[in-house]
């Protein structure tokens, strides 16, 4: 009876393979279960709202509109909820996007940079809490330099998905033919 | 009795001769530069307008969002309680204007470099889109639709103007709920619109390096290291 349960369980193991390949739907002709990609979609909401608040913030600055701290504050908001659905979504493409010669290494910053990315976005986001608690009027001077560091890390990581998407063309109908058929 | 295909046939090769006499007179002034481009038929490595494209898409959305969540605050008010989340309307709707603003001050350089680019696009020949549209109708239709939404945009904006200062200036929601239907319907919109711009290049591979390197046999290892 013990045989009868380990075989099982063997049996078990070794079909998960096969479930986690059904939870997808078939690979269309660009590698994707869905119809495009989704990430790009989905990093429109990172991109635009994490350097908006930075903008936000120094035109709030300069112009002293304490109330569009309070727009980056919100911007910044919906850029960390954003990014960690781009990292769910940038994952299994990733993972279905058959990197080839230097993308490879690029793909790999480019996941590091985005993972970090989320952990900085974080920690603005909740450092700005917990400034704005105690006053919304006011932004401390340390989050111009803060800010100054985001906008280049979010430029540099669109940087790397540029060079994924235009130069090496991941995903993409002809680079995924060329991938299949070998000649990549 | 005139057989008219016959006519029809006929015409059509007049004017398939003046035109290729054109073609050969005529030279496009895409020719003056060809040298200058690389193999994405660019002169530079990568896109801008998909770039600029982003904050365009980013900042009018989250504008709409934020509208529909300062105008259903009331409803809202006892979650963000619950979560110790201080929020204010006020708040919310200055989110709306002030991203809705910035959407309609850069859509001006996305659609800018969007022409700029594709009077250098080269679209892979012979594919269809999901759709079943080919490259210079798809192309035609978002150039066309993108003009449409910039002129969308800039509409949506003045008009957001008039009712966070004049019209509604002393309601608490602050934007009327037909402002926040036309912003919802500009935004599915806006969706199918982008598809056909992602198709372009997922496709249709204008722009992309590798694509056009693939299908002009040109040497990938080479160029891309």
């Amino acid at each position: 009876m013990i045989h009868a349960t380990l075989s099982y369980m063997f049996s078990v193991i070794s079909d998960v393979d096969l479930i986690i390949l059904n939870l997808l739907p078939p690979l269309n002709e660009k590698n994707l279960p869905w119809i495009d990609v989704i990430h790009p979609i989905v990093v429109h909401f990172v991109i635009a709202m994490a350097l908006g608040a930075v903008v936000f913030d120094f035109v709030g600055i300069i112009f002293k509109k304490p109330n569009l701290f309070e727009v980056s504050f919100l911007n910044l908001i919906v850029a960390t909820i954003a990014i960690f659905i781009a990292i769910v979504f940038g994952q299994i493409e990733a993972g279905l996007s058959n990197p080839y010669g230097v993308s490879r290494d690029i793909l790999n910053y480019h996941s590091t940079i985005g993972w970090s990315l989320a952990g900085v976005l974080s920690v603005i986001s909740g450092w700005r809490y917990v400034s704005r608690q105690t006053n919304p009027q006011v932004l401390s001077k340390g989050f111009v330099f803060v800010d100054i560091v985001l906008a280049v890390l979010v430029c540099t990581q669109v940087y790397l998905g540029d060079m994924l998407v235009w130069i090496y063309g991941l995903h993409t109908v002809p680079v995924v033919e060329a991938v299949r058929e070998g000649i990549l | 009795m005139i057989n008219f295909q016959n006519l029809y046939n006929y015409i059509f090769n007049i004017f398939g001769s003046v035109y290729s006499i054109f073609s050969i007179v005529i030279k496009s002034p895409i020719s003056d530069i060809s040298e200058k481009l690389g193999p994405n038929d660019l002169p530079y490595k990568i896109p801008i307008h998909p770039n600029l494209v982003h904050l365009t898409i980013g900042l009018f959305a989250i504008g709409i969002a934020f509208d529909i969540a300062g105008a259903f605050y009331p409803f809202e008010k006892r979650i963000f309680r619950f979560l110790a989340f201080p929020v204010t309307r006020v708040g919310f709707h200055d989110v709306g204007w002030y991203n809705v603003l910035a959407a309609s001050f850069i859509t001006f350089f996305t659609v800018a470099s969007g022409f700029f680019e594709m009077l250098l696009a080269v679209p892979i020949p012979g594919v269809k889109s999901i759709l079943g549209q080919g490259a210079i109708t798809t192309m035609i239709i978002h150039a066309v639709g993108g003009i449409a939404l910039l002129l969308v945009i800039i509409g949506m904006t003045i008009w957001r103007g008039y009712l966070r200062f004049k019209i509604r200036k002393d309601y608490g929601r602050q934007v009327s709920w037909s402002y926040l239907t036309l912003g919802a319907l500009t935004l599915l919109v806006m969706g199918l619109h982008g598809s056909l711009g992602a198709w372009l290049a997922s496709d249709f591979g204008v722009h992309i390096t590798a694509d056009q390197l693939l299908i002009n046999g040109g040497n990938l290892t080479e160029v891309l290291q």
